[in-house]
């Protein structure tokens, strides 16, 4: 560094000759820090937070292996639940329409209908198992065959009825044009 | 005692991260002046520099948390206000660099001693430099900085801040020789 240079970076501050108009500069200043930022609170910095945070972590962790180890069951379960259902649906409607036509017949004794809605009765009861079994029983394919033939069985049921139910309205109509 | 300088105006810098106003208008007036000065030397203009002091203020007071006194709080300031003023420079497509191509001229020629001239002179010359010219000599010969710290701030290498820097001071030695 030669004489010229020292002699400037000495003297550096009489280059500094201009004021600055203060109050002008500072209005803007404190106008731009007063205006309203979306506050962030450091939430991570409070202990009971960072706990939080870590079990959350933890919870998280957990379920994602959890998910990945037993998720395939999960979804095979979603789908099962959802083959059930249209199932359940199909056959809830068919039964549910047939049974309506038993208890509304004029042909049958209060004492056969009874007979009747007791068989039902326990096929509900086979079928709720059935339903129960499905949510636990891995092997979800013979269950649902299960819960076929126990709607096919109610069906079935439903069905020789209201034959005997046409047999006797026959016989009434064929005994009535022989007279 | 370098580490004294580092922690000029701690207790004032401290109350600032807090939000106090007051402080921070305190502080602001130790260097409002300084830092007006300093962008006006390299902007040329007063509402530039106004521009860029208050924009350097209002950065440095958000992100005060994340000064750790590595330098002085003014050393810091200076800096944010000098990288705004190029980076000004730099859109408004100002050269803040002598020309490239002559660099190649610059790589044996020998630094030139010069003496002692009056620093009226001196500002007068450099009031008369060529853009690109101004800012190298602003930066090593009033700022203080040395070529590893130019190079950084205008995003050269070290030996072309050094180049540059004595084809600039060649020119303002001619300037100031004319005058």
């Amino acid at each position: 560094m030669d004489n010229f240079e020292k002699h400037i970076r000495e003297n550096a501050s009489q280059f500094d000759t201009q004021k600055a108009d203060r109050a002008k500069l500072w209005a803007n200043i404190s106008a731009e820090l007063q205006k309203a930022e979306p506050k962030v609170i450091p939430l991570w910095k409070r202990p009971m937070l960072r706990i939080a945070a870590s079990v959350v972590l933890f919870l998280g962790i957990a379920s994602f292996i959890g998910l990945s180890i037993y998720g395939g069951g999960i979804i095979e379960t979603q789908y099962v639940s959802k083959e059930l259902l249209d199932i359940d649906q199909h056959y809830q409607g068919l039964v549910s329409y047939q049974v309506e036509l038993v208890k509304n017949s004029p042909h049958l004794t209060a004492m056969d209908k009874e007979e009747f809605l007791s068989f039902m009765d326990e096929l509900d009861v086979e079928y709720e198992t059935l339903r129960t079994e499905i949510r636990t029983n891995l092997d979800n394919e013979r269950v649902l065959e299960a819960i076929v033939a126990n709607y096919k069985k109610r069906i079935e049921l439903i069905e020789k009825l209201l034959q005997q139910i046409n047999d006797a309205k026959k016989s009434d109509e064929d005994y009535g044009y022989t007279l | 005692m370098e580490t004294d300088i580092r922690f000029t105006h701690q207790t004032l810098v401290e109350q600032c991260k807090t939000g106090n106003s007051s402080s921070q208008y305190e502080l602001y007036g130790l260097y409002v002046d300084a830092m007006f000065n300093v962008g006006l030397r390299f902007l040329g203009n007063k509402e530039d520099a106004e521009d860029i002091v208050q924009d350097s203020f209002v950065d440095a007071f958000k992100k005060l948390h994340s000064f750790k006194y590595e330098s002085s709080f003014g050393a810091w300031l200076k800096r944010i206000v000098i990288n705004k003023s190029i980076n000004h420079l730099r859109a408004k497509k100002v050269s803040v660099v002598p020309m490239d191509d002559h660099e190649f001229h610059l790589t044996d020629e020998e630094p030139e001693a010069a003496e002692v001239v009056d620093i009226k002179k001196v500002q007068l010359g450099m009031a008369q430099l060529p853009d690109g010219y101004r800012q190298i000599i602003n930066l090593y010969l009033i700022e203080g900085y040395d070529h590893v710290e130019i190079g950084e701030i205008l995003d050269i290498s070290t030996s072309t801040s050094k180049s540059q820097y004595h084809r600039a001071k060649k020119k303002l030695l001619e300037i100031i020789s004319e005058l």
